[in-house]
């Protein structure tokens, strides 16, 4: 009586474990080609995962709208990592094992990407970053490397902050980074770059993601004798950095990393938003070319955003934009789906016109990085409006 | 190592062993079933399916660990990513920067998480409810943040890449691998889980659980349980997070973010805290559900929290919670009836024996001197009874005694030998056992449960047997079920003790008490709402514990009792030892008679006739009530009419006091109506009743303490306006003098008399129709008395209804116009004031 | 030496925000024993509706506000009436997870109703400066901040000593069954009670709004932190709470200033963990009486 009672637990235990991965792999019908997109969609980095979506969707768009690939339409299909490293993890082998993606984009955080990245080599499925500007991404060491880029390397950024801060007479940079996997990440590459170039630094301090007051951080640089910021930070954050310098009215100058170039940063950080100077890849402000143009008339149709200071994250756009572009003409090039021949592809793209330049061979088996330093430009503020710095 | 249960029947077994036998075989192949299955789904499901699978079983190790703190040992943690986290980070480094084999490093992981559990242990035993919540919290953000901040050990925020995966037998592990190796785990954990539940030390953790002062009572040792639990649910967070690193290949600051332990919390919450299976079906739900819902992108956490909530409210006690609830089938085997065995048990060299000495105790509480320089001797072989009025210090005393509090002065010794001072459990484990004035079983555990831990006296084994090995013999199982005959315990043994109607509570804690073989038995109040026969019963049985060798104290208001049994008998009054001695001298003690009855000088002169028409303003009509199981009113009935003061006597735990909070609405009553003016107001709140005219001044004053003496005055005049309410505090101090002097003092800082004073001035501020005082005069010096009851007598000449509670039975029928007496919940005589005083129900009723 | 004072300066800034927020802790544990655990979403509340009232929609400053704290007020009545009731009345703690899934909740639907990016509230007039304290400038709402959270600690503590409501609360607080003799309605105390939780919570999002930038996720530390502070003060007395919230604050710039900012979180953290393990019933809290 007992034992069968408890089998029928055990039994019904069991119905549930089936019934769910039942529902977990309920496939479509595998007519377009899935496109993968893991990124942080919900929490304090949601907009990130907009951003990406907003330029992968225009591209998939434009694509669809030219007849496909191979004869078959592009599907985006979407996950949220929560930014969280395991989720990440287990929505790519979601997303390759049950949705059988052709490859999988990422999103803004370095550690979610560092997570994915050996599960595409193992699977063979084309890793894209867009966001994640971590440098081990790419340079992984693995054998067949599988995974690519349309962002910029921290490490190379490293480079071109501090020669920036030296050629504008700085002669003893402080830090102030973001405390995260990004922060770090950025905080080895100017440390080995400073060291390079020989300048020695005032000090290197963090701050929160939410923190509301960083003066403590910054007063310790002013007392260490810092002649300039070298600021690692997206928006928000960075804003707040803004508003604690502005009150110690301190005018040091601010050089900073791209975080700044999306969300509004000049709402947020009031008046002194000006004052900083920061890498772009790609700017919606001057005068755009075709691309630039067609984008944001497809930004203005789909998601209202009106001009390019609506943009919320212009880098974010743009990258994901010429990344789809880039990945669906060596699908077409490939004439499959299979990861190893889109990676050979790859490989194997001669010159395409995209938004953010001109890619001649962006990836080769060395380098899987399609941006490098000649494509950074440094830019500020006027305004709502980003306009380049000489 | 077995890990067969053995159903062994050399020994005529107690019934319940072999059926529990059968149940825990049911669930260990329940659990291997369910495993394999797991594994097989595995073996056919690919990567990812595979990958969620050994999720699932990760997520429960960590939930069976959680499961021992919070469902055994009742212990909350809001920061088992901490140890989660400890445990992935030592398998990472490990076997990434000193190339270990995970097979080594799985232990290791185990223990540095161990380690840190036994150190959070630390500040988390001192704290409870939302403080230990905060400590856990905090231990959790400390290691979240020490991992990414140690960059030389643990990579900081970037983390360790690239885990190398072990090999099993020269076979290279990959997500079914290490999915099948969590479930083989997992199952083997699960079982122990089992094992360790029913063992001693799971019995002793669910004890402390369920009643901590109780569990020390029975030599528990509360922190050595706890840190224990902490130690052992750490463990399992470190062996799941290595099993974690290996399965992600990576680990970093950001897989185990504050989030994660609300989600640990609810696998254990969701599954049902204290069984086997909840863990599974938590990590079930809680893995599986955010898989089901990935289609919904960036919706998902908005899905999971509403699906979150229906849960909480569909089933708040954990899915396999209720549906074990469901299963429960009432077992109903009795206990065996062994004396012999219970005598050879309890038996004491009574050359020995010199049973409990007390020499001068004394403790004060925030300058109140509880218990004033106290000595007495208990012997052993006999019953030794202490009695005083409500107040006297007498629960104090076996507080002091038995630990709970630590003396100011004064010393107990056992048999000559000095007891440890304030230290509960060793006092426990030297010989001295007690019960409580409202029973403290645990409630959760069986009957036999109850009376299985309290053998071990706090003297567990080691854990390892618990775990392998037996833990309750047929001895120890017969021993049970003799001592829980022996007390006359006749229910079913399996039962929770939980559900236990109230006579077999105070029988099984008894019971319990008695199998840690003491040399001293103390009882508070045992008869406390027991019938008259089942009290002779009790009686009889004291006896026959004291026969046997045993010291037996108690604490008693039934005098028929305490004159009937008792060898010796100690009085107490305000803290002090008035009198000590034989039944038959104490009961002619005049001392004796003024503390009990408020006999000799004081009695107030009635000063003037009843005023009032004769419209009843309260009536009770044939109103039944109980405390859960016990009954304590049957078909009560009585009338007030207006401006009469009305006496309602009769001894302690006759029911007085709840008759009172019945008519207040502060307890239900079960059948009958309560009408004021006519209106039944049985079934109101007690607010809406209040507001309607019924005042309760309640037994003990109940005073603000932090308020004022006007302002707890306001309080009872809420209903007025605000002009109106301020007028009334005037006029309230005016009719109360010695208050005005005192109006901005804070209430606390009174003395019993003023509080008293102000209780009831706080009253009649509401303007009552009626009030209802209960034991006005308890705990308070003759002359306080005395004006207090100058003021009732006013009060009454003044035409105000009173519905008066007095232990002082004749000073109470000096100035009231009616009486009722009642006795184990019915009236047994009611009349005139000077009818009753002259009755012999009322003597009989107080002093038997 | 300035850096000490500038530090303090932002140590109390922060800290008031803390024991502002933390003050809605107190107003319900108090009255009920249970708390919000998702505070800090309830303030991320205050902040959003603020801007939306005030910016998004243009309504005038004083309407936007009034509207917000209606808001606000209004959720802190569901989160009683859905999150905690439904518990707390079968003696059960699971109100802490329903508090937590509905703060999730919350987040998640201001995430796609809001939007994703985070908005700066403007603050001209309030950000005009007010004195300056070893270099640095303070502005109006900096100094604001810590003169409201003290002016409701005060406002708490006059009502609680001159008001009938208030005091009845306090006798809800001492005595609950003495407190329904008195003809109080304690049900109805605790609605109330998260009623002004959520204003609290409100008041404290507008505040910081303009100090801060606004998003679904602005809270979720503050409502740690000042859980803690919260903790830390023993939930026992409103001024206990907000002088805790200042050390926490105090100590957390402190500990920047002086180590850097490497350790503030461990070492802060870490504290927490010691002062309760020494003071179990909090700082300023009173130890319960032991009953047997």
């Amino acid at each position: 009586m007992v034992i069968a009672r408890k089998a029928r637990t055990a039994g019904r235990g069991a119905l549930a474990v089936a019934a769910g991965l039942l529902l977990a792999t309920s496939a479509l019908a595998a007519d377009p080609i899935k496109i993968g997109l893991v990124a942080a969609l919900s929490g304090p980095s949601a907009q990130s995962g907009e951003a990406i979506t907003q330029g992968l969707t225009i591209a998939i768009d434009e694509i669809n709208a030219q007849g496909g690939v191979l004869g078959r339409p592009l599907a985006l299909v979407k996950r949220d990592d929560e930014s969280s490293p395991p989720k990440g993890a287990t929505a790519a082998r979601e997303l390759i094992y049950d949705e059988k993606v052709a490859a999988i984009f990422g999103g803004l955080d370095t550690p979610v990407s560092l997570a994915i990245v050996p599960i595409a080599n193992k699977e063979h499925v084309p890793y894209m970053g867009v966001w994640a500007a971590g440098t081990p991404i790419t340079r992984n060491g693995a054998k067949e490397n599988y995974a690519f880029r349309v962002s910029a390397v921290d490490v190379m950024v490293d480079e071109a902050l501090l020669k920036y801060a030296q050629k504008h007479g700085a002669k003893k940079p402080g830090l102030i980074l973001i405390n995260n996997p990004w922060g770090e990440s950025n905080e080895k590459g100017l440390r080995e770059e400073a060291q390079k170039l020989g300048i020695t630094l005032a000090g290197v301090e963090k701050f929160e993601d939410r923190d509301v007051d960083v003066t403590p951080q910054l007063t310790r640089l002013k007392n260490a004798g810092a002649d300039a910021l070298i600021l690692v930070a997206n928006a928000a954050p960075g804003a707040q950095m803004m508003k604690s310098r502005e009150r110690m009215g301190w005018k040091v100058p601010v050089i900073s990393h791209w975080g700044v170039s999306g969300g509004r940063f000049p709402e947020l950080a009031g008046p002194t938003a000006g004052d900083v100077v920061f890498v772009q890849t790609y700017s919606f402000f001057g005068d755009q070319k075709p691309a630039g143009k067609k984008v944001l008339a497809e930004l203005a149709k789909k998601y209202s955003v009106k001009g390019p200071e609506g943009v919320i994250s212009p880098v974010g756009v743009a990258d994901a934009y010429d990344a789809m572009h880039l990945l669906a003409l060596a699908i077409k090039k490939a004439g499959s789906t299979k990861g190893d021949a889109i990676r050979t592809a790859l490989h194997q793209i001669d010159e395409y016109p995209g938004l953010i330049k001109t890619y001649h061979k962006p990836f080769s088996a060395q380098n899987q990085d399609a941006l490098g330093p000649d494509d950074y430009i440094f830019v500020r503020y006027e305004g709502t409006k980003i306009v380049p710095v000489h | 190592m077995k890990l067969s249960l053995p159903v062994d029947a050399r020994v005529a077994p107690a019934e319940s062993t072999p059926r529990a036998a059968r149940r825990a075989l049911a669930l260990y192949t329940a659990i291997a079933a369910l495993a394999a299955l797991a594994a097989l789904a595995s073996f056919f499901a690919n990567g990812y399916q595979q990958y969620v699978i050994a999720m699932v079983a990760i997520t429960a190790i960590v939930g069976v660990g959680l499961n021992v703190l919070l469902g055994l040992a009742g212990q909350l943690s809001l920061g088992h990513v901490g140890f989660y986290a400890i445990g992935a980070y030592t398998c990472a480094i490990l076997t990434t920067r000193f190339a270990w084999s995970f097979w080594a490093v799985l232990p290791l992981a185990g223990i540095a998480a161990a380690i840190a559990g036994a150190l959070l242990a630390v500040p988390a035993l001192r704290v409870r409810g939302p403080y230990l919540a905060m400590v856990t919290i905090a231990f959790g953000f400390v290691i979240e943040q020490s991992a990414a901040e140690m960059k030389g050990l643990t990579g900081g925020w970037n983390g360790i890449m690239n885990i190398p995966r072990p090999t099993f037998f020269g076979l290279q592990m990959d997500e079914f691998g290490i999915g099948v190796a969590a479930l083989a785990l997992l199952a083997l954990l699960l079982v122990l889980f089992a094992r360790l539940r029913d063992s001693a030390w799971g019995l002793a953790m669910r004890a402390t659980r369920d009643a901590e002062v109780a569990s020390q009572s029975i030599g528990i040792d509360l922190v050595a349980i706890r840190t224990l639990a902490f130690v052992i649910s750490a463990f399992l967070a470190g062996i799941a997070g290595a099993t974690f690193a290996i399965l992600t290949n990576f680990v970093s600051p950001e897989s185990f973010p504050f989030f994660q332990s609300i989600t640990f919390l609810l696998v254990v919450l969701i599954g049902g805290a204290g069984t086997v299976l909840g863990p599974v079906a938590g990590a079930i739900v809680v893995v599986l559900l955010p898989e089901i819902l990935s289609f919904l992108a960036e919706y998902r956490l908005l899905f999971f929290g509403a699906l979150l909530l229906l849960v909480l409210w569909l089933v708040p006690e954990g899915i396999v919670g209720a549906i074990e609830r469901r299963m429960r089938r009432r077992a109903a085997h009795d206990a065996r009836a062994d004396e012999p065995r219970v005598a050879a048990y309890l038996a004491n060299d009574a050359t020995r024996a010199r049973g409990l000495g007390v020499d001068g105790l004394a403790i004060a509480f925030g300058g109140t001197q509880a218990v004033k320089d106290v000595s007495l001797a208990a012997k052993a072989r006999e019953v030794t009874s202490i009695i005083g009025p409500n107040g006297a210090g007498k629960t104090t005393l076996l507080n002091l005694i038995g630990g709970f509090y630590r003396p100011d002065r004064g010393e107990v010794a056992l048999d000559d030998v000095a007891l440890p001072r304030g230290v509960t459990h060793r006092i426990a484990r030297a010989g001295v056992a007690r019960t409580f004035q409202t029973t403290q079983l645990f409630a959760r555990l069986t009957v036999l449960e109850n009376v299985l831990i309290a053998q071990r006296r706090g003297e567990l084994g080691g854990l390892h047997r618990a775990l392998f090995a037996r833990d309750h013999d047929d001895e120890s199982r017969a021993l049970a079920e003799a001592l829980l005959a022996f007390v006359g315990y006749r229910g079913s043994v399996d039962r929770p003790a939980g559900e236990l109607p109230h006579v077999d509570r105070r029988l099984v804690e008894i019971a319990r008490a008695l199998a840690t073989r003491p040399r001293v038995l103390m009882l508070d109040e045992p008869a406390a709402g027991l019938s008259e026969g089942d009290t002779n019963r009790l009686g009889e049985l004291l006896r026959r514990i004291a026969h046997l060798g045993l010291a037996v104290v108690i604490i008693e208001h039934d005098m028929n009792l305490v004159m009937g049994i008792s060898d010796h008998v100690v009085v107490l009054d305000a803290g002090r030892k008035i009198v000590a001695g034989v039944p038959r001298d104490v009961r002619a003690n005049a001392d004796v008679r003024a503390a009990y009855l408020g006999e000799g000088e004081l009695a107030i002169a009635r000063s003037g006739a009843r005023k009032g028409d004769d419209e009843t303003v309260l009536a009770i009509d044939a109103v039944g009530a109980a405390y859960g199981a016990l009954p304590v009113l049957a078909d009560i009935g009585l009338e007030v009419r207006r401006g009469e003061l009305v006496a309602l006597l009769g001894a302690n735990g006759a029911g007085k006091s709840t008759l009172m909070r019945a008519i207040a609405g502060l307890h239900r009553p079960l059948t009958g109506r309560v009408l004021l003016l006519g209106r039944d107001i049985g079934l109101l709140p007690a607010h809406r009743i209040a507001r309607r005219g019924v005042t309760l001044v309640p037994e003990g004053r109940q005073v603000f303490p932090e308020l004022s003496v006007a302002d707890n005055i306001m309080m009872g005049a809420l209903a007025l306006d605000a002009r109106e309410a301020a007028a009334e505090v005037e006029r309230v101090i005016a009719r109360f003098p010695m208050l005005g002097k005192l109006r901005e003092r804070r209430a606390g800082l009174l003395s019993g008399g003023e509080q008293q004073m102000l209780a009831i001035a706080r009253g009649l501020a509401a303007r009552p129709q009626i009030v209802l005082l209960d034991e006005p005069s308890l705990g308070l010096a003759p002359a306080i008395v005395e004006s207090l009851y100058r003021t009732l007598e006013e009060l009454r000449a003044e035409g105000t209804t009173i519905l008066l509670v007095d232990q002082m039975a004749r000073l109470a029928l000096s100035i009231a116009d009616r009486a009722y007496v009642i006795q184990s919940g019915r009236v047994v005589k009611h009349g005139s004031a000077a009818d009753v005083r002259n009755d012999a129900a009322l003597e009989k009723a107080y002093l038997g | 030496m300035d850096l000490f004072v500038s530090a303090l300066v932002t140590g109390v800034g922060l800290g008031s925000m803390y024991g502002l927020l933390a003050l809605g802790f107190y107003v319900t544990y108090a009255v009920s024993n249970t708390v919000n655990f998702a505070q800090g979403s309830t303030m991320m509340l205050g902040a959003v509706m603020g801007f939306t009232f005030g910016v998004t929609l243009g309504l005038p400053w004083i309407v936007a506000i009034l509207a917000a704290l209606a808001v606000c007020v209004a959720w802190g009545v569901i989160v009683e009436a859905i999150g905690v009731r439904p518990f707390a009345a079968r003696g059960s703690d699971l109100w802490l997870m329903a508090t937590v899934a509905l703060g999730l909740i919350l987040e998640n639907v201001v995430l796609f109703t809001f939007g994703k990016d985070p908005r700066g509230m403007p603050a001209s007039a309030l950000s005009a400066e007010a004195f300056s304290a070893g270099g640095l400038r303070v502005s109006v709402l900096q100094v604001t901040i810590p003169v409201v959270g003290l002016l409701i600690a005060v406002a708490l503590h006059l009502a609680t000593r001159y008001t009938r409501t208030g005091k009845s609360m306090l006798a809800i607080v001492q005595n609950p069954d003495a407190a329904r003799l008195m003809g109080i309605d304690v049900r109805k105390a605790i609605v109330g009670a998260y009623a002004v939780s959520g204003l609290f919570a409100g008041i404290a999002g507008l505040l910081i709004a303009p100090l801060f930038t606004v998003s679904s996720s602005m809270g979720t530390l503050f409502g740690i932190k000042a859980f803690a502070v919260a903790i830390l003060g023993g939930i026992g007395n409103p001024w206990g709470v907000m002088v805790a919230g200042l050390m926490y604050g105090s100590a957390e710039s402190l500990i920047t200033a002086a180590f850097g900012s490497t350790y503030t979180q461990i070492v802060t953290f870490g504290l927490v963990i010691v002062a309760l393990a020494l003071r179990p019933d909090g700082l300023f809290g009173r130890a319960g009486v032991k009953k047997v």
